[in-house]
């Protein structure tokens, strides 16, 4: 074996030291134009009038894109999968967040294009805004999300949460000595890679479309892409591969699409590169989470049940959150089995920016609620927390609250590692655990139910 | 206006207050300095002037006529590498690779300088450079091989990170395996 545990170099390590990696801000074109993006300036707003005029009066600008030109407008990152979109590519009659795009100006020089995009006279009608979910529930809340209203409402089932319904919760909280409750919030995180947004679309002589892209996700933004512009696949080349950066920030098709109309209308090559400020302020970042645990133990230090209810911010629109928040709830026990579990899970808009990937998509924030919260546990039971960590930590042919049987949890030597590294002395009992699958002691009645019989799940 | 950028010099029509970022990429198509953030933040936009690092978002055109401007195109080509590029193939320090024309034009000011290996110096003079990849650890590592004066065989990537900027101790790359 060649490959396998050689330290190869990187194939382009001399292009990225040498300056010479060609990434999607160094493609040029004859002829290339530049383009800004007029955003809205507030939360929620009604869109009286657009008026363009002045913009397309300016001498160097090429062409200004607005709804009225995008053929499908409205257009889910979900949609393959069946779930409606709801976001539209440029804001029509409402903007919900701030810093949506409402126009795209294409001229011969990007401060054309923002001076153009100043030009361009918008007239709001400011709105309510709702920024906590918590509140989203509440009667009179503003409404947000003009497909699906303040929350999801349309999982398998007709059901309005994601829900996990494992063996037999009220017998746990039944039988628990000890019932823990916690709550735990985290906040957006902007993935802010080094390369902000950009994308360089061009139109070629025989009708199809050229597309530089630093998406993350090339083959998902082509379809993007084509869905928007009703165009088969045939006509459109994404080239990509080169991403200065991108921790779940490029998954979702910020900048192809609209660089795309440009190019099109203006029959010129078109480049967008967002700003520092616009990739801060207006480009998807991880959501916030809102997390409720409520956890039955017993004094001997198991955890018999779990009750969770989770608020996803997904921000203005729902883009890739139902997924985000289907994942999180296939992980609410995170790295320990608990075998009777009642979970509810809602994706809630807000009128802040869309959310998306980032490193774990819904659940490195579930993760921190969920050891903060074992943490607590064993503090509250008196237990050492690695003991209690231990022992409930999942082992092989365990179950995910979605019932897949685990077939190589690493947990019990995460665990071990890290005592070793942090200087931390375990009991002899505690270093020869393993992950293999449980016997004696560490299968009480009430975990023998939840192994996975007859091979993997 | 003349403008000497890597030896080469060069007749520029941008304003005089034109970033000298922008005149290097826009105007001159020389795009190792990379647009991060344009206000000064971030690094990637680093290049020598008369050997200094400064970040060229914030240069005006006029403040860089008549002296020399190096951008990371003129540390080395791909068939002759300079010490520092090769130590950051070796060592793994450039993973997207969008901070990485700014890293290497400082790491070489600061090598050039007689730079100490000590992680803190190199700390100190990297400091204002965001890598949002590689968490520093490797970059910190080819800086300070070179200063040490080791070689790089750039056929082959280092084992892993050795800097004292790994402040857990034990197992070094973070392998996972049972204790
Ligand atoms: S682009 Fe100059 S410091 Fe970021
Ligand atoms: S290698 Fe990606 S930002 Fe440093």
């Amino acid at each position: 074996m060649k490959v396998v545990g050689a330290r190869l170099p990187r194939y382009d390590g001399v292009g990225h030291v040498t300056g010479r990696t060609t990434y999607v801000d160094d493609v040029r074109l004859p002829g290339m134009l530049h383009a800004a993006a007029l955003r809205s300036p507030h939360h929620n707003a009604r869109i009286i009038d657009v008026d363009t005029g002045p913009a397309e009066a300016m001498a160097g600008v090429r062409a200004v894109i607005t709804h009225a030109d995008v053929p499908t407008l409205v257009y889910g990152h979900l949609s393959g999968a069946g779930i409606d979109g709801d976001e539209p590519l440029l804001a029509k009659d409402f903007v919900r967040y701030k810093g949506q795009p409402i126009a795209l100006v294409a001229a011969d020089s990007v401060q054309i294009a923002r001076a153009a995009c100043d030009a361009i006279v918008v007239d709001y009608e400011e709105l309510p805004t709702l920024l906590d979910v918590r509140l989203a529930f509440e009667d009179g809340a503003p409404v947000v999300n003009d497909r699906f209203g303040n929350w999801y409402k349309e999982f398998e089932g007709g059901l309005e949460a994601r829900q996990i319904r494992k063996g037999d919760i009220d017998r746990a909280f039944d039988d628990a000595d000890l019932i823990v409750e916690g709550v735990y919030r985290t906040q957006a995180v902007e993935q802010a890679p080094l390369e902000t947004q950009v994308c360089v679309a061009v139109p070629e002589p025989d009708g199809r479309l050229t597309i530089h892209t630093c998406t993350q996700a090339l083959y998902f933004s082509l379809g993007v892409v084509c869905a928007h512009l009703e165009l088969p696949m045939s006509k459109v080349k994404m080239v990509g591969g080169t991403v200065g950066g991108g921790f779940g920030g490029k998954v979702d098709t910020a900048s192809d699409t609209l660089a795309a109309l440009a190019a099109r209308k203006s029959g010129l090559p078109v480049k967008w590169r967002w700003t520092r400020e616009e990739e801060m302020l207006a480009s998807s970042t991880r959501g916030p989470w809102h997390m409720e645990i409520i956890d039955a133990v017993t004094s001997d230090g198991w955890i018999l049940g779990r009750k969770m209810l989770t608020l996803h911010d997904a921000g203005a629109y729902g883009r890739f959150s139902v997924y985000g928040l289907t994942k999180h709830s296939f992980h609410h026990t995170g790295a320990y089995t608990i075998p009777n579990l009642h979970f509810d899970g809602y994706v809630v808009f807000t009128n802040r920016i869309p959310t998306s990937a980032m490193r774990g998509y819904g659940v490195t924030g579930l993760s921190t609620a969920i050891e903060v919260h074992t943490e607590r546990v064993a503090n509250e039971l008196g237990m050492d927390p690695y003991e209690f960590r231990l022992k409930n930590a999942n082992r092989v042919n365990d179950t995910s609250p979605n019932r897949i049987a685990y077939e190589d949890p690493s947990t019990v030597e995460v665990l071990q590692s890290i005592a070793a590294a942090t200087g931390t002395e375990l009991d002899g009992s505690l270093r020869a655990m393993t992950r293999g699958e449980r016997t004696d002691d560490l299968l009480p009645d009430h975990l023998v139910g939840q192994i996975a019989q007859g091979g993997h799940g | 206006m003349d403008l000497v950028v890597n030896a080469v010099s060069h007749e520029v029509d941008s304003a005089p207050l034109t970033s000298l970022l922008e005149v290097l990429r826009e105007e001159l198509d020389i795009t190792g300095p990379k647009a991060g953030c344009e206000t000064g933040g971030c690094g990637a936009c680093t290049v020598l002037i008369d050997g200094e690092p400064r970040r060229s978002c914030l240069t005006a055109l006029c403040m860089a006529e008549g002296r020399e401007v190096t951008t990371v195109e003129g540390l080395g080509t791909p068939e002759a590498l300079s010490a520092v590029q090769q130590a950051f193939i070796h060592h793994y320090a450039a993973q997207c690779g969008f901070c990485t024309s700014g890293m290497i034009v400082a790491s070489s000011a600061y090598v050039d300088r007689g730079g100490s290996p000590d992680t803190g110096a190199i700390q100190e003079a990297l400091g204002g450079h965001y890598c949002r990849c590689t968490g520093y650890v490797k970059i910190l590592d080819a800086v300070a091989a070179v200063a040490r004066g080791d070689d790089a065989d750039t056929m082959s990537t280092a084992a892993s990170p050795t800097s004292s900027y790994v402040s857990i101790g034990g197992t070094g790359n973070g392998g996972g395996g049972a204790a």
